[in-house]
């Protein structure tokens, strides 16, 4: 990086930008460069971030217009000449200035039947499970879901319906499906059909392309729509 | 802002947290508690974001079977805690782990890594005489915390989220507890929430050292606060440093992050600006020794260097083959890649790091403390690990005892009553909390990098007497400093700035006890290292220290260890049982 001082352009609110120059340094992520203009510049600037390594999802952001986890993001990947603007999260409410309310998403998580549907109890002992299993590999590859909401605002369908429920709530329904262990069938084909479920989605792909995880929520919204069409018909509709 | 300004509510039980320990916590309130019970769950950022918990890497120990019990579980944990452990906690987590490892996979849908078999699959870490350790990958805290976060956004408790509390509001007659004051930080405003019960897990966290591992919001503000509360503290000294660190430069949030101990397990050398192995120099396993004596390697190989510009050590993988690293480390690659370093091929550079916390809240076996109506459990609990915490026994601690708080306040609950809070202490905690807003602005920032210097000078990895002393009195000087640094007030709303200098607060404060607790102990045991008292003393009279806070100022004694269960030189493994059941590597 040749640049000594960065050109830091934070969007503070829908019609207020505001620019720093934040010196530059050898090892520097967008994180850094957010916390040196509220530590040094400017005390009153707002922003998210917890774990710093990527594990936590708190801090992701538009990066020149791009969503990003920043903490994770070296600054010298995106600086145009020795310019970088940013601002919150798409698709969210806007807290204050960098911080969005997450509670959407999260609610469409839930609502998506993220959640674990057992028989089993405690007192049972661990049933024992083939991680070779076909069933069981589609549901490892979307495990690892860290809730960031990037695809959330990657996504173009979410942007223009508030009701879908969106690729990382959809991901995580399709790896409850595929999960021996989960007994909520039912229920979660029941979700994603509904109005704002995976029929939605026209597999653009942003959700795939911008995971910062690498994982493929496009391919698993294919999944549910595949299944839920299977469903359709079995149920004789 | 005056008392009229602070917003009152009410509920049945509430937990600060949402870590292992208060997730899992409301969840056992949920299924003990009596219908119509009214659970609140508050935490500092996003319910199941912050906090440490999310960023365990390792995994969960519990003895499964195939020769590993729970009685060898619990030898491994007071052998490892140097027989510090109170060995009634260390009991019930080792005998609890058992079934809260089945209620993950079970109830929570948590799914960790299986052998050929379908079996859960087991690994071992430095310290463990069994292959115990349970694990999703090298990632098992996200499994862990996602499956538990769904659970308890799905049950319907109220949430509170970026609430942070600054100040536990005792009755008049301080018996019991009545509320919490916490700070809406989405809006800035005060809001008094009373409880009949209160489990705090706001999860220790030590990031008072220049190099530190845990999650940025988390600042020791619970334990700060149990001490204004008038609760006892105990094994204050013990501060455990991860050999491996990131050292990425001052400006950087990345400097202190884990670089995992699989690294070394698998075989990583640790190289000094020389160019040469050291590790050998200290102990007769190298690399692959505990955590304490490899930090404990690298700083004495810093000192002898004494060079600003070349400050750690290197970590180097290269000689396993490059492709060998990427595929069998790929999360720790692709970080390091992100933050410019080339793990797989080149060397980083690395540094002992603050990572955890085997200080915290007096607390006994079912999470109760001293003053009715408050229970902690998790890493702002002293106890169970003594002197030193295994790698693995962490996620077991706050997910066990976290449940059992639950348990125990929902049994609790039923008999009580909400309580009258101490409108002075109110007052009093309140003006604490608004004092930096009157007045002039000042940075907070260089002295929270005073005090992180001090701390990893003074109170590090190596310790003597003189040091900390000095420690002291520097950390009084930046405590004094800090109440002449005002913050901008017209907005509080999400004012980081207001609540940067109350985490410094936090952090100064218990930084304190820390330096008086090792003082105190004039012996080298586990994380805790004297070089002036560099022998352990006689098992047999093992003492933990206890610190108060006493007219403002702490106050530490010591107490002895009780051997309720085992006594030095003994063990509680049948006759002729061998001493490993670990492979030879």
């Amino acid at each position: 990086m040749t640049a000594e001082v960065l050109k830091v352009a934070i969007q503070r609110d829908a019609d207020r930008v505001d620019t720093f120059d934040v010196p530059a340094y050898e090892n520097q992520t967008v994180l850094d460069v957010v916390s040196w203009v509220q530590q040094n510049a400017d005390p009153t600037l707002s922003y998210r971030f917890a774990c710093r390594v990527g594990m936590c999802g708190s801090c992701a952001m538009m990066v020149n217009g791009v969503p990003r986890w920043t903490c994770r993001t070296h600054i010298s990947k995106v600086l145009d000449g020795n310019a970088v603007t940013i601002g919150p999260l798409r698709n969210l409410p806007v807290i204050k200035d960098l911080a969005v309310d997450m509670d959407p998403f999260f609610d469409k998580w839930i609502a998506a039947e993220g959640v674990h549907h057992g028989a089993l109890t405690r007192d049972d002992e661990i049933a024992p499970i083939d991680e070779t299993s076909a069933t069981r590999v589609e549901a490892n590859a979307g495990i690892e879901c860290i809730n960031c909401s990037v695809c959330y605002a990657a996504c173009d369908t979410v942007a223009g319906n508030v009701d879908y429920l969106g690729p990382a709530a959809l991901q995580r329904a399709w790896t409850l499906l595929n999960d021996a262990k989960d007994e909520g069938r039912t229920a979660i084909l029941d979700a994603v059909s509904g109005k704002g479920g995976c029929h939605n989605c026209h597999s653009m792909g942003s959700c795939t392309a911008y995971c910062p995880n690498d994982l493929d929520p496009m391919s698993a919204i294919a999944g549910l729509k595949r299944e839920t069409a299977k469903n359709f018909f079995k149920r004789g509709h | 802002m005056k008392l009229s300004d602070i917003e009152r509510h009410d509920t049945d039980i509430l937990i600060l947290g949402t870590g292992g320990a208060g997730l899992f916590a409301a969840l056992h309130a949920q299924q003990r508690a009596p219908e119509g019970t009214k659970i609140t769950i508050a935490v500092k950022g996003l319910i199941g974001k912050c906090g440490c918990t999310r960023m365990v890497q390792g995994g969960y120990n519990v003895a499964l079977g195939g020769g590993d019990t729970v009685e060898r579980h619990f030898m491994d944990t007071i052998n490892g805690g140097k027989w510090l452990p109170n060995q009634d906690m260390a009991w019930r987590l080792c005998e609890q782990a058992v079934v809260r490892i089945r209620e993950l996979e079970n109830e929570v849908g948590c799914f960790f890594d299986r052998n050929a078999d379908g079996s859960l699959h087991q690994k071992a870490f430095a310290g463990q005489t069994a292959d115990r350790t349970v694990h999703k990958g090298d990632l098992t805290g996200i499994e862990i915390i996602n499956r538990l976060m769904e659970k308890v956004l799905a049950s319907g408790v109220e949430k509170l989220q970026e609430h942070r509390a600054v100040g536990l509001i005792p009755t008049k007659d301080k018996s019991a507890l009545a509320g919490v004051l916490m700070i809406d930080m989405r809006t800035g405003k005060f809001r008094l929430v009373r409880a009949k019960t209160v489990m705090m897990g706001t999860g220790g966290g030590p990031t008072m050292y220049k190099y530190h591992t845990p999650s940025g919001d988390k600042t020791m503000d619970g334990l700060a606060m149990a001490l204004r509360a008038g609760l006892s503290l105990r094994d204050m000294e013990m501060v455990q440093f991860h050999p491996t660190g990131l050292l990425a430069g001052d400006h950087t949030r990345m400097t202190g992050t884990v670089l995992e101990e699989g690294l070394r397990g698998a075989g990583g050398q640790l190289i000094s600006h020389a160019g040469q192995r050291f590790m050998f120099d200290y102990d007769e396993r190298g690399e692959r020794a505990t955590r304490d004596v490899v930090s404990r390697g690298i700083y004495a190989e810093m000192r002898k260097n004494n060079n600003p510009e070349q400050e750690g050590v290197f970590i180097s993988m290269a000689h396993l083959g490059p492709d060998n690293v990427r595929k069998k480390f790929k999360g720790m690659v692709n970080r390091c890649a992100d933050s410019g370093f080339d793990l797989a091929a080149g060397k980083v550079e690395v540094v002992p790091t603050a990572h955890y916390f085997m200080g915290g809240v007096v607390v006994d076996v079912d999470t109760r403390t001293a003053m009715e109506g408050l229970y902690v459990a998790g890493e702002d609990a002293g106890g169970a690990h003594g002197s030193n915490r295994l790698g693995g026994n962490g996620v077991a601690n706050s997910t066990v005892y976290g449940g059992i708080a639950g348990d125990t306040m929902g049994r609790d609950v039923a008999g009580m009553s909400l309580r009258e809070p101490d409108e002075e202490v109110l007052s009093a905690e309140l003006e604490r909390t608004i004092y930096p807003l009157s007045r002039k602005p000042d940075l907070v920032l260089p002295l929270r990098k005073q005090l992180q210097d001090i701390m990893w000078e003074d109170v590090g990895v190596m310790r003597t007497e003189a040091g900390m002393k000095r420690g002291l009195k520097g950390i009084a000087k930046v405590s004094d400093a800090l109440m002449d640094v005002g913050v901008e007030s017209s907005n509080l709303a999400f004012n980081l700035t207001w609540h940067d200098w109350l985490n410094l607060r936090s952090l100064c404060d218990v930084s304190e006890v820390i330096a008086k607790a090792g003082i105190a102990r004039e012996n080298s045991r586990g994380a805790h290292f004297r070089e002036d008292f560099p022998e352990p003393g006689a098992m047999e009279d093992s003492e933990f220290t206890v610190a108060t806070l006493q007219n403002g100022s702490a106050v530490v004694k010591n107490e002895p260890v009780q051997f309720t269960i085992v006594r030095p030189g003994e063990t509680v493994l049948p006759e002729g049982a061998p001493e490993t059941l670990v492979a030879a590597q």
